[in-house]
């Protein structure tokens, strides 16, 4: 169905280019107009394999992949969420070659049972582009992804900078078992090495809100004098903050890692917490680098995504990029 | 039972130690005698560890309450947690978003968890689903229903307005009133709900002639049946107030976190009954009470405390807590036989 519209548009194309090439004059120009237009009424359907909504900052990902293919009429995106489980994610990726989708983009749940179904989307002549997590091999067009690593060190670096070298900080720490969780905490222990920081207390609250809280009391009760909280997601930093108010206690700064919009940007506007970095989702990014494989451009095989910080002084202008 | 204990008439202390609130009693002694030893630097010894280890325990306290009831009926109810999400969701969508009073947002948020045990106890006791079965539905379709209800994101105090930015609206007043403190700071409210909700729910099964027949139901159904007792309605107002009581911890849930989230509550059913059967009360039904729930919720609760004032890491935590669950209820077991 779908090729012989396709045949059927190419035709007409055609027809239309010949149609102008005899009309008009100057040739080299009406063949280039006629390309055109061929590419815009071209519609490119994309398939976006997330793997689970039922994280927040995933959510945000779809939307700015959806705001971003919004502003070119000629995309479709097709969206499927793998509600956490890889066999299902697997499934969509061989629904959507199935369906002879033009681009393929995934953000996949796992690397190895992911690998081999991507590599046949490549195979089948689809384009991939691989956002956030991951894959084996190099059976992909692009990987659009952030450095957690790097943000993390980033954030040490602003701590470092903020509390003049010295004080006390309680770490709370994402899922430990994640590499995410690890990577934010091993890019903080480079960033302030070399400093008179002392971490007092760390644990993991496995991103979650009410764990970090619960934490949080735990290092309040054993310690009077805390200065910095660093918590490696926004969430986290925010249950952190609610304990320590109810404990009555001041003079904390409060730092997190993410700034959605709805969550650590709205806490720093708010003044609830101090400065938070942000963990882009890359979904505009997705869009663009989609758009260009699908006129025929080339693009590199890996994005690194850089980090914006949110403090008080910047959150109004919409942050402030960090490389 | 009370034959054998008059014509023996052994000390009692022992006679104390061998009775199930005796053993859930022991359970907790160890456990405050491991904090006492493994004190974090005296931290154990203040009382904000105290009131903090109380205030955590409190919304899976709430819980267990709840699943005391229909665990009492020989029932289950894995809904809880998901209700608790549904609840939270609804609750911030009404206070903070729509801005409703506190004396409208309580009743219609108690008012879906009615509902939703409703649902589980018509579908198990009136069209005779397993309970497991049943509430494991229910389980799902609540937690969807929050996802619905929410939009996939947090209701938080960040409110998107129409130009797509953010307008930041104040915590309302219900969420501060049920976020705070009492008694000079030493008291967290929500510990307080959770005492109210015990104490009710500790009424309604040991004094009210609906908890005499919970009991007849779990023992023996069909003699319960044959004897007058109208099953049917019986087992539905347990799912009821089950489901009740999840909206309870529902909204003591989104004034704590002061947002609504759709993920809030994963896991927390498996723990309330832990706490269930950690305290003495049958899975099997017919035996059991809300003392023992509460002995259960603060074994499980001041042993969460403990492992974090330590900052015990994530895995020797989990272990620890299996450990203690089986040697608990195995403890409890030997009396059966």
């Amino acid at each position: 169905m779908k090729s012989n519209t396709n045949c059927v548009l190419t035709l007409l194309g055609l027809g239309l280019i010949a149609t102008l090439w005899s009309g008009c004059s100057d040739s080299t120009k009406t063949t280039g107009n006629a390309a055109k237009s061929d590419s815009a009424a071209r519609t490119y359907t994309i398939g976006m394999s997330q793997c689970n909504l039922g994280e927040p900052w995933r959510v945000q990902m779809n939307e700015d992949i959806r705001n971003a293919a919004a502003k070119h009429a000629n995309l479709k995106v097709v969206f499927k969420d793998a509600q956490n489980d890889t066999l299902k994610q697997r499934a969509h990726v061989e629904e959507f070659v199935s369906s002879k989708v033009d681009l393929l983009i995934i953000s996949p749940k796992e690397a190895q049972p992911l690998t081999e179904p991507v590599a046949r989307a490549m195979a089948a002549g689809i384009p991939v582009i691989v956002l956030d997590r991951r894959l084996l091999g190099d059976q992909y067009t692009c990987f659009i992804g952030a450095d957690n690593k790097k943000i993390g060190k980033a954030a040490g670096e602003w701590i470092v900078k903020t509390l003049g070298g010295q004080g006390n900080v309680v770490e709370l720490m994402g899922l430990q078992t994640s590499t995410p969780g690890q990577d934010r905490h091993s890019g903080f222990m480079e960033g302030i090495a070399g400093s008179n920081l002392k971490i007092i207390f760390s644990a993991d609250m496995k991103w979650l809100e009410p764990d970090a809280r619960k934490e949080m009391e735990s290092a309040l009760s054993r310690f009077d004098k805390i200065d910095l909280v660093y918590a490696h997601n926004d969430p986290g930093a925010h249950g952190a903050y609610l304990a320590a108010q109810a404990a009555g206690r001041t003079g904390i700064k409060f730092v997190g890692i993410d700034a959605l919009p709805q969550e650590g940007v709205a806490y720093v506007s708010q003044g609830i917490l101090n400065a938070t970095f942000q963990y882009p989702t890359g979904g505009a990014e997705a869009i663009d680098t989609a758009l260009k494989i699908l006129h025929g451009e080339t693009v590199p095989k890996e994005i690194v995504l850089g980090t914006r910080l949110f403090d008080k002084a910047n959150v109004a202008q919409g942050g402030q990029e960090l490389n | 039972m009370s034959e054998a204990s008059t014509t023996k008439a052994p000390n009692p202390l022992l006679r104390f130690v061998s009775s199930p609130a005796g053993r859930a009693f022991l359970a907790l002694l160890l456990v405050g005698l491991v904090g006492t030893i493994f004190n974090a630097d005296g931290a154990f010894f203040k009382i904000g560890t105290h009131r903090d280890a109380l205030r955590q325990a409190s919304v899976y306290g709430i819980l267990a309450c709840g699943c005391t009831l229909v665990i009492i009926t020989a029932g289950i109810d894995l809904a809880v947690g998901s209700v608790l999400a549904l609840v939270a969701v609804c609750c911030s969508k009404m206070a903070i978003h729509w801005g409703w009073s506190g004396w409208l947002v309580v009743p219609a948020c108690l008012l879906v968890g009615c509902a939703t045990g409703g649902l589980a106890g018509v579908v198990t006791a009136r069209l005779r689903v397993q309970p497991f079965i049943a509430t494991l539905a229910l389980m799902v379709l609540a937690r969807g229903a929050a996802k619905y209800a929410s939009g996939g994101m947090k209701v938080s105090t960040a409110v998107k307005n129409a130009s797509g930015g953010y307008d930041y609206v104040d915590v309302p007043t219900l969420f501060r009133l049920v976020d705070t403190r009492i008694l000079g700071g030493h008291l967290s409210v929500v510990t307080v709900i959770f005492l109210v909700c015990l104490g009710l729910a500790w009424l309604a099964l040991a004094r009210h002639s609906w908890g005499r027949h919970l009991y007849a139901i779990g023992g023996n159904e069909e003699a319960a049946r044959l004897s007058g007792v109208s099953v049917v309605w019986a087992k539905i107002l347990a799912y009821v107030a089950s489901g009740l009581l999840a909206a309870v911890a529902g909204i003591c849930q989104a004034a704590q976190e002061q947002q609504g989230d759709p993920e809030a509550g994963v896991g927390y059913e498996l723990i309330a009954i832990a706490m269930v059967v950690i305290g003495g009360t049958s899975l099997m039904g017919g035996r059991g009470g809300m003392g023992l729930t509460l002995l259960g919720v603060l074994t499980i609760g001041y042993l969460d405390k403990i492992l974090s004032i330590n900052a015990v890491p994530e895995a020797g935590r989990l272990m620890l807590t299996g450990i203690i669950i089986v040697t608990a209820v195995l403890t409890q077991q030997r009396k059966r036989t």
